[in-house]
């Protein structure tokens, strides 16, 4: 797995972007996934005391993104958590892209932890999602 | 793109200048100002001058910069019948806006206790990542929210009946159904009535000194009286519910624009016909999503008065903390204009009605309805009253704050939000806030000068300035 992730400086004036590239499909998943976490709370002053499975089967590899993205938002709303880490397991079958994964973190302590931006949405803004043989990219654009 | 300067403080593109332009578009702001607005203005109220159903222009206020399909200051107006409506142009914040709190308290009295009051604000309204509130709500009671707004807040204890006489639309918008809210906004936001949030919202202490009195009548009127009064300031919205009430319903008009034949120059303005069940549905779902901003709002304004009865040792009654006005930046409404009835969008820009108008409370009708304008928390604000001017020219809109010059990624490689808290304390600023990143990506570098922005609205005529608000305790997500 090799994937790298960076903050796009001048795309969101007043929200935040990232790009990511990677090997493969599941690496850019993994990629923007750790980029979304650390947007939300430094993931090393994060425990692991709580754990949500989450499963999506989508054919369109950008809106798979898009949704699993979107799940890590909802997520931190509707249990008020922030996350440490997230395992993905993503495959190919039949032209379905199918992810099993653990989102994993703990219940917001603003002693505790690093917060960072209470990202709010993720958006179609300037949203890209690429492949081509061994590289893939991607672009977010998320609603602070 | 040619823009040609029209009036003082006011420029247009013609509809020849981008094909599918239905009508011009206009930008208020002065020569500085227009140099100033990155590109991103210029594309996207084009993109919104191509707009079904659109009416006279595409406007954007002086505050304008880059948004999701329309630009943050973006007012635009669709015939009720053959017109569209569309989250893009109310934003994923809905009803995102200011509330203004006036007290009889002076600098004096306030500066030797701020440290005490800031903490105990602080402590009291939750703020940043994940925060949720102090009142816990169940469904039924979230419904309840949905559709009375702040008036649930007022029967619950959070508030005053008089309140919601000085709150757009009384705090509480007709046509919200919670049918049309998902389960996932729900869970959302069943957690953070009573929240702050992070980004650009925050609550305020402030001062308002004789110097910087515009209009002492229009101030005497709001209960403003200048002399070092202390008054606080409210900015958030609907937090984590509206932008999923946003986020599901983009992706509803994204397939419902292919079915009715729309097609937009950028995804963020999917948007279908106001008449449309789509359309309708998504009107009742933003409408309950704006009155949980509004109820939010009146409960922090609640903690607000605790707090401030608390460290001064007398009842919010005894400090004069009445609420001097509370305006929606971030919205969709019918409103009725020669034309007829309007689907006014404002994104990023404040409703500035007239002298006179039946929807001003009648104790603010003979000066207009106040407008609170937010700055940097570096450099103040401003009140201001809504004119004659406004309603004939911007569906009776103007500016909301400064507007961004700085991406948030820049303005943190340009300061560190410990150094900065540290410096605006040596200017006598006061903030506590949950994330230093955050506060650094707020620094007043990243925006516009409020001042500039304010003067361009006022010499348009579309708003008067009232009084200027300097900050000295400000409280951060």
């Amino acid at each position: 797995m090799a994937f790298s992730y960076r903050l796009l400086d001048d795309v969101a004036l007043a929200d935040l972007a990232f790009e990511v590239a990677g090997d493969s499909f599941p690496d850019v998943v993994q990629g923007a996934t750790d980029a979304l976490i650390e947007t939300m709370a430094d993931p090393v002053t994060v425990g692991a005391t709580w754990s949500q499975s989450i499963h999506l089967e989508v054919t369109d590899p950008a809106d798979l993104l898009f949704r699993w993205l979107s799940e890590l938002v909802y997520w931190k709303d509707a249990a008020s958590v922030v996350f440490s880490r997230a395992v993905l397991d993503l495959r190919e079958e039949r032209g379905v892209w199918k992810l099993d994964a653990t989102l994993v973190g703990a219940p917001v302590d603003r002693i505790a932890q690093v917060l960072r931006a209470d990202v709010k949405g993720v958006t179609k803004h300037l949203y890209d999602v690429k492949g081509d043989g061994g590289r893939w990219t991607a672009r977010v654009v998320v609603d602070v | 793109m040619q823009v040609k300067q029209i009036a003082e403080a006011l420029w247009e593109i013609a509809p020849s200048e981008k094909p599918g332009m239905l009508v011009p578009a206009r930008i208020y702001g002065t020569p500085e100002i227009l140099q100033s607005m990155d590109g991103g203005v210029f594309e996207q109220v084009t993109n919104v001058a191509c707009l079904p159903g659109i009416r006279r222009y595409a406007l954007c206020m002086p505050d304008g910069h880059w948004g999701y399909g329309f630009p943050i200051g973006g007012v635009a107006a669709f015939d009720a019948r053959s017109g569209v409506i569309s989250p893009g142009g109310v934003g994923y914040d809905i009803n995102c806006g200011m509330r203004l709190i006036r007290t009889d308290l002076t600098l004096d009295e306030v500066q030797p206790r701020l440290e005490r009051l800031m903490t105990e604000l602080f402590r009291r309204i939750p703020a940043g990542v994940g925060a949720g509130g102090f009142v816990k709500l169940d469904r039924s009671a979230l419904e309840q929210v949905m559709v009375t707004g702040s008036r649930w807040c007022v029967e619950q204890g959070f508030g005053w009946h008089r309140d919601v006489e000085r709150i757009e639309a009384g705090g509480c918008l007709a046509g919200a159904d919670p049918e049309k809210v998902s389960d996932h906004a729900v869970s959302r936001g069943i957690h953070q009535l009573g929240t702050l949030g992070s980004g650009n919202h925050y609550l305020e202490v402030q001062v308002v000194s004789n110097d910087r009195m515009f209009d002492p009548h229009a101030a005497a009127v709001m209960g403003i009286t200048g002399h070092d009064q202390v008054v606080v300031m409210i900015h958030c919205g609907s937090r984590g519910f509206g932008h999923q009430v946003a986020s599901d319903y983009l992706t509803v008009f994204e397939k419902a624009m292919r079915r009715y034949g729309i097609a937009v120059n950028d995804q963020q303005l999917a948007c279908a016909p106001f008449s449309s069940p789509e359309g309708q549905d998504y009107f009742a779902a933003m409408n309950c999503a704006a009155n949980m901003a509004f109820a939010n709002r009146q409960v922090i304004m609640h903690q607000v008065r605790e707090a401030f009865a608390t460290v001064f040792g007398r009842s919010a009654e005894a400090l004069g903390m009445e609420l001097v006005y509370d305006v929606a930046h971030n919205i969709a409404k019918v409103e009725r204009y020669p034309e007829g009835e309007l689907v006014v969008h404002r994104k990023g820009a404040t409703r500035a009605l007239g002298p006179g108008s039946p929807d001003v409370p009648s104790c603010y009708r003979e000066i207009g309805q106040p407008v609170i304008c937010g700055g940097s928390m570096e450099t103040g604000s401003y009140l201001l009253v809504g004119t004659d001017a406004a309603m004939r020219e911007t569906f009776g809109s103007t500016m909301h704050g400064s507007g961004r010059t700085m991406s948030r990624a820049q303005a943190k490689k340009s300061v560190r939000g410990d150094r900065l808290q540290q410096q605006m304390q040596q200017r006598g600023i006061l903030v506590k806030a949950v994330s230093m990143s955050g506060l650094a990506e707020e620094a007043g570098l990243a925006y516009k000068n409020i001042s500039d922005v304010v003067e361009s609205v006022d010499r348009a005529g579309i708003t008067k300035k009232v009084a200027e608000l300097r900050p000295i305790g400000n409280i951060k997500g």
